[in-house]
């Protein structure tokens, strides 16, 4: 009787532990295709990469930019003494800021171009650049 | 298995028992003549079961140990399958300048093949494939495919457009393979430096060779470099500079009508080959006849007489001796004579001049009496010390032997004082030079990236730092006051010395063929880089007054190569630097 039920527990520990290693089996097996194709993926992305980079190196060629340059641009090769060293940089002039003005660049622009100021094709009341008083609120300005 | 074994001992001994006594006598005589008299049975049919046993068991465990196996194994071996299906196993790494910037890389092309076995109608495939691929012979096409073998190429390296057609037309037995393919983006411009690879993506030339003989070959025969290889390569050149050095040179060549120009930018501080020009060249992209002469490198392939640029080892010489000072002077007041030879200055000065003016007329009796002053046993141990009597090697593998004098008698080292009977490949005297330079320690050019540390340990001294920096004050003197004032760049404080050496045409030294070069420091009181210009056989111009000496072209150009590397380089320029007796001879009175 103790040897029947003893079977029998090993006969379903049997179909248990077979039922167990199927699935880790079958799970492993889809990992391992899972990971195949992630690898040819790869690889598929690395040679699309070498490829890329390979035209990229023809596009950024220097002689191709070099003719390309001179074809469009006005550049001319740096001369010697173009070159600087910072520490040799001018003061920067002391009124560019305007004084009363809590925002700087709309002084700077307020000293380059006084408010009275005509230019010959633009009439005063249209001008394009709005007096130094009424910067803060310049996003409505252009449409008056 | 116990539970068995047990229940065999159990069973066993009964029919032993039962059968022994009611056993009929022609039974008892079989057994008798099968058996013999005494045998016990019972034991010997246990050992038959135990074998039995023992043989299950083995068969059992083979079978358990290979579904093990199979377990194990079988994943991996797919996985392989799949690779060597897709691509054909020559995998080269990639090769970055210094900057990191691509010059060479595999790209995958797709190859097209045909299995003829498995063709259908031979006429209908190759009229449809004919009529995408125009550039296919048609009879060579029906002639491969009629042919019953397994498989053939039909056209390597097809662009994906010519794929798309003919996969479209669906022809069995018509295939295609990824295969490596080697893409130089930058075509001609490092040609001769990088090499190239046959249709098999073996490296045939330049540095790709020298890949192949680093163990790549080996991995390409046993087909395991499959998959794109991690580690690129990273050279010392830039391309940038690269690229500056090759359009001067370019234009030089076309200006001066010269056969070849060629140049180089060395590290002097390390050994680095920066960049390296000899034109012509060949886009490594496209296939050409590797044998053709005028496409050699002539920087390590060639060896050549270089001219006055030798009196820069003749004068390094005699300073490092102690024997002869800047302030000694010889005599050049008349050609010197020796047997049935003389030699003559090209611009005779009729005095005697002292060591910086020979060195900046570039004198020619001057040098000579250097050299002769020194004896010929010191010049030859002299230029041996500086690696100009042996072959030099480098990652390329193309090197030249320099043509040395087998008998070396007093005349061969007047006439190698001053750059003509000795000849070697250039890239050898710019090593030299570079050692003169760098503050006398002889390190051996790389093409690939090097530490400072590293030259430094490689490198082995062969001058004093003294001479050194006296040399560094005569190439400065030589562009302030001598032969390579063409070559001043505001800014730069460069120094070089100019060669201009008679060709050899038909075993006599031609007065109209010349070969000039000339050498270049940068900046002279603190050398980083030292470049090479050589031109073969530039032709007068009218500018330059139907000179054909090296100050008239080379040195223009050396200094136009100079004015555009050196930003690149990252040399800053300095405008208010004082003349070479202050900055640089000082500098040597202060350090005493």
């Amino acid at each position: 009787m103790i040897f029947r039920v003893f079977n029998i527990v090993v006969i379903g520990a049997l179909i248990l532990a077979a039922a167990y290693v199927y699935r880790i089996k079958f799970d492993s097996t889809v990992q391992a295709e899972h990971l195949a194709k992630l690898r040819t993926e790869l690889r598929k992305e690395r040679d699309r990469i070498a490829s890329l980079r390979a035209q990229w190196g023809e596009l950024d060629n220097p002689a191709r930019i070099q003719a390309l340059a001179n074809r469009f641009l006005q550049l001319k090769p740096m001369a010697p003494t173009q070159f600087d060293n910072l520490d040799r940089l001018p003061e920067r002039p002391p009124d560019d800021a305007h004084a009363a003005n809590d925002d700087p660049i709309a002084g700077v622009i307020g000293n380059l171009e006084p408010p009275e100021a005509v230019t010959g094709t633009i009439p005063p009341a249209a001008g394009v650049l709005p007096p130094p008083q009424s910067s803060g609120n310049q996003s409505g300005a252009p449409n008056q | 298995m116990s539970a068995t074994a047990k229940s065999a001992d159990a069973m066993l001994p009964v029919p032993a028992k039962s059968v022994a006594p009611a056993e009929p006598w022609r039974r008892r005589v079989l057994r008798r003549l099968l058996y013999g008299h005494d045998v016990n049975r019972v034991a010997k049919a246990r050992a038959r079961v135990g074998l039995a046993i023992v043989a299950f068991a083995v068969v059992y465990g083979i079978i358990a140990a290979r579904l093990i196996m199979f377990a194990v194994v079988s994943d991996s071996r797919v996985a392989h399958r799949v690779v060597s299906g897709d691509a054909i196993a020559t995998a080269r790494p990639d090769i970055l300048d210094r900057n990191g910037e691509v010059l060479a890389t595999d790209v995958r092309v797709p190859s097209l093949y045909a299995e003829p076995r498995r063709l259908i109608d031979v006429d209908e495939a190759v009229e449809m494939l004919t009529a995408d691929l125009p550039d296919l012979d048609a009879s060579e096409l029906r002639e491969r495919l009629a042919s019953r073998r397994g498989f053939v190429w039909l056209k390597r390296d097809i662009n994906p457009e010519q794929q798309r057609e003919i996969y479209r037309q669906g022809l069995p037995g018509i295939g295609f393979l990824n295969e490596n393919k080697r893409a130089y983006p930058n075509g001609a411009e490092v040609s001769h430096l990088i090499g190239r690879v046959d249709i098999d993506n073996q490296g045939t030339a330049g540095i790709e060779r020298w890949l192949d003989n680093q163990g790549l070959a080996a991995l390409h025969l046993a087909g395991l470099a499959t998959d794109r290889l991690q580690t690129p390569v990273e050279l010392a050149v830039d391309l940038r500079v690269q690229h500056a050095l090759r359009d001067e040179l370019a234009k030089a060549r076309e200006k001066f009508k010269a056969i070849a120009s060629a140049g180089l930018v060395l590290n002097v501080r390390t050994g680095e080959i920066v960049a390296m020009v000899s034109e012509p060249d060949y886009d490594p992209n496209v296939p050409h006849n590797p044998r053709d002469p005028s496409l050699i490198n002539r920087l390590t392939t060639g060896v050549y007489e270089m001219g006055s640029t030798f009196k820069a080892f003749t004068v390094a010489m005699g300073l490092d001796s102690g024997k002869v000072t800047l302030k000694s002077s010889f005599d050049a007041h008349n050609p010197l004579h020796y047997g049935k030879f003389d030699i003559h200055d090209f611009e005779p000065m009729q005095r005697s001049l002292t060591v910086p003016e020979i060195f900046t007329y570039s004198s020619n009796i001057g040098a000579a009496r250097i050299a002769m002053a020194m004896g010929i046993d010191a010049h030859k141990a002299f230029l041996k010390k500086l690696g100009q009597l042996d072959r030099l090697r480098t990652e390329l593998p193309e090197s030249a032997e320099p043509i040395v004098p087998k008998r070396w008698g007093e005349l061969n080292t007047i006439t190698i004082a001053f750059g003509h009977g000795l000849s070697v490949a250039p890239l050898q005297a710019v090593m030299g030079v570079g050692a003169l330079m760098n503050g006398g320690i002889l390190i051996p050019p790389t093409f690939l990236k090097r530490a400072e540390a590293d030259a430094q340990a490689l490198g082995k001294r062969v001058i004093k730092p003294e001479t050194s920096l006296l040399m560094r004050y005569l190439m400065r003197l030589n562009v302030e006051k001598g032969t390579a004032g063409k070559a001043e760049v505001a800014g730069y404080y460069i120094g070089g010395k100019t060669g201009t050496a008679d060709k050899v045409v038909f075993g006599r030294y031609s007065k109209t063929r010349v070969l000039t070069d000339f050498m270049a420091v940068l900046p002279a009181d603190q050398p980083h880089y030292l470049l090479l210009i050589m031109l073969d056989e530039p032709k007068a111009l009218p500018e330059t007054h139907g000179f054909t000496t090296s100050g008239w072209n080379a040195v223009p150009t050396g200094g136009a190569v100079v004015a555009r590397i050196a930003p690149l380089l990252g040399i800053e320029p300095r405008l208010d630097l004082p003349p070479a007796d202050q900055l640089i001879l000082a500098s040597m009175k202060e350090s005493r």
